[in-house]
């Protein structure tokens, strides 16, 4: 059952080559094929059965295996919203069989590497990713998305060059692969100078992948550009990915003390370069990297609740924002500005559905009670008892409500034109799980818990700073700061790179 | 001599492949450095698991031989291919980018394509 899930979208992706009249219905077919074997994989989940494959019957050490647990089964659910409100969203477009193929292929991919458990296969899925990601971007064969895909595909490479490097003096110092026996083999050898150099190697490589800032330079160019739904799945699915062998590797490596200040750092300047980025979908991309910081925190501290917390913050950043990016895409079209204070002055030509959408999203990520970001941000702020990271994660919530400030004169109500039923329906699909988040947070919480988290105080305590941050929005001044952008050139990109490699390495000699 | 064995040539690649990455302006001087960069991982991969007189595992009799481990090997290849892919799909969008502007220099291609951003 779960090495169909990956198998039966890669078998997709050529039938769909090959049949081109029922190519829209196939990917229907594929993904309610999909949620069906979820759904069986959720209920022995439910009896405390958990399914582990090793494919070829070598064994654990030589074999790859294939197992799920709670977080890839939370991930899985997130990846059937998002498939169903990208497939919504471009159901009356008239693509090319060959963009149905590549989404297939992504889909595939992101199964297979939620199930993975080694780290040789983790880089072979992840090439594919970066692969199939490269040709998305570049969908559209604009000279802006060839070369801002050109640029992902050349980093992403190097990294995963570097990635290549760790597991192979991984491998020539325990003889295996696999990251559960990895687990048990490496508690002897804690300190060695080749772990250090290994698992630095490993961070980076996994870190160019998902968007932290001083690594994933390529990102607020690579998913500006592309089309809307495209986005949409970049954001909130493929950077995810990254995230997620970040959490397989910290179960396995002593992660803590660098994923916590790369947190910070990309937490921090994610949200400068946000606040002074005027460019609707620009701001979208610099908020993914500093909502990654929440993500990269909860795993750095890696108690329990933390866990939980990054992992619901994971969901609801994926629903939040490939909800932002979907509406805003409809937006940009319908107007044809990029920018906000243009998109504003012609607010009435965007259609209705898309200014909610846009709405919806807004008090997703702001973390306004009871809807996604809150459950997520409260979790997070809960498992931790030192007040420092307690002002950080205060600090990050502070600085995504100002610069999401900027798009609150969109949301004046006034009629506009009706947009079409497809794209509707992709935002209904996923904001009506946003919306209803809370209660769905209940099924992975004890009830002791879920008393300990939502309590008023927190209620009144996400109200002051949204409160707080609206004010220093209008307190701020407006001028454009001068924020360096050379960075983001290929050139740069390599050296800031290499510098955040070295920034690990010292981080783990200190941890 | 001991010390001019693959893993130091591998490292050795790493470095020059990087330097052409962040030296070089041309984009397929800056592919084939990326080239080497993977490859000096693959050669890395291979030779820190070589074994010196290692024969290979195919077992003919019971009795017990330093068999090379075969897993590297195996990995290697898939790596391999992976890169060629790699390769194969950045020198098509080089080729669109060539197409266009005539030139595979990468700042100028930057430059051109940020000029054409602001003019939208």
């Amino acid at each position: 059952m779960i090495a169909l899930l990956p198998l039966s979208h890669f078998l997709f992706a050529a039938a769909s080559l090959a049949w081109k009249r029922g190519i829209r219905g196939l990917l229907l077919f594929s993904l309610l094929l999909d949620a069906a074997l979820i759904g069986g994989l959720f209920m022995r989940f439910a009896h405390g059965e958990t399914i582990s494959l090793v494919l070829g019957g070598w064994g654990r050490e030589m074999g790859v295996e294939l197992a799920d647990d709670r977080y890839s089964l939370v991930f899985c659910l997130l990846v059937l919203l998002l498939a169903g409100g990208a497939i919504a969203y471009l159901w009356q477009e008239r693509l090319r069989p060959y963009f149905y193929m590549l989404l297939h292929l992504l889909f595939g991919s992101v199964f297979a590497l939620l199930f993975a458990r080694d780290l040789f296969n983790i880089y072979v899925i992840m090439e594919l990713l970066t692969l199939t990601s490269f040709l998305l971007v570049a969908y559209e064969r604009r000279a802006y998305q060839i070369w801002a895909s050109l640029k992902y595909l050349l980093l992403a490479s190097l990294g995963m060059g570097m990635y290549l490097f760790g597991v192979a003096i991984i491998y020539y110092h325990t003889g295996t692969l696999n990251l559960g026996l990895l687990a048990s083999r490496l508690v002897a050898e804690q300190g060695t100078p080749w772990l250090l150099l290994a698992s630095s190697l490993l961070v980076t490589g996994i870190a160019i992948k998902s968007g932290i800032f001083i690594f994933s330079l390529w990102l607020p160019a690579a998913h500006a550009s592309a089309s809307p739904a495209i986005s949409a799945l970049l954001s909130g699915l493929v950077i995810k990915m990254g995230v997620v062998v970040l959490l397989r590797l910290a179960l396995v490596f002593p992660l803590s003390l660098p994923l916590e200040v790369l947190s910070v750092v990309t937490g921090l300047l994610g949200i400068v370069y946000a606040i002074y980025t005027y460019d609707l979908k620009k701001m979208l991309a610099f908020h993914t990297l500093s909502q990654i910081g929440y993500l990269i925190l909860g795993i750095g501290i890696g108690s329990e609740l933390e866990i939980i917390g990054s992992l619901e913050y994971a969901v609801g950043h994926g629903l939040f924002k490939g909800l932002l990016f979907l509406a805003a895409g409809a937006a940009v079209q319908a107007t044809g500005q990029k920018d906000i204070p243009g998109l504003i002055i012609k607010r009435t030509q965007i259609p209705l559905a898309a200014r909610v959408g846009l709405l919806v999203g807004t008090i997703g990520i702001m973390g306004i009670p009871p809807f996604a970001g809150f459950c997520g941000k409260t979790l997070l702020s809960n498992g931790t008892e030192s007040p420092m990271m307690q002002t950080i994660l205060l600090l990050l919530s502070v600085g995504t409500v100002i610069s999401f400030a900027k798009l609150i004169p969109l949301f004046r109500f006034e009629r506009g034109p009706s947009s079409p039923w497809s794209r509707t329906s992709a935002y209904v699909i996923l904001g009506l799980p946003m919306v209803l988040f809370l209660p769905l947070t209940r099924l992975f919480l004890s009830i002791d818990m879920w008393k300990e988290t939502f309590t008023t105080f927190h209620v009144l305590e996400s109200l002051l700073v949204v409160g707080v941050g609206y004010l220093i929005y209008r307190i701020l001044p407006k001028r454009p700061l001068p924020l360096p952008q050379r960075i983001f050139r290929l050139e740069e990109g390599i050296l800031v790179i290499l510098a955040g490699f070295f920034l690990v390495f010292l981080l783990f000699a200190l941890g | 001599m001991a010390s001019i064995n693959g893993v130091t040539i591998a490292i050795l690649l790493f470095g020059i492949g990087l330097l052409g990455l962040i030296l070089r302006r041309d984009l397929v001087v800056k592919l084939l450095s990326l080239g080497l960069v993977n490859g000096s991982a693959i050669l890395c991969l291979v030779s820190l698991n070589a074994r010196r007189n290692g024969v290979p595992p195919i077992v003919h009799s019971l009795a017990p031989a330093p068999y090379v481990d075969p897993l590297p090997q195996a990995l290697v290849l898939s790596a391999i291919v992976i890169n060629f892919a790699v390769l194969a799909l950045a020198l098509v969008f080089v080729m669109f980018l060539v197409e266009r502007y005539h030139t595979t220099d990468s700042q100028r291609i930057e430059h051109e394509i940020s000029r054409e951003e602001e003019e939208r």
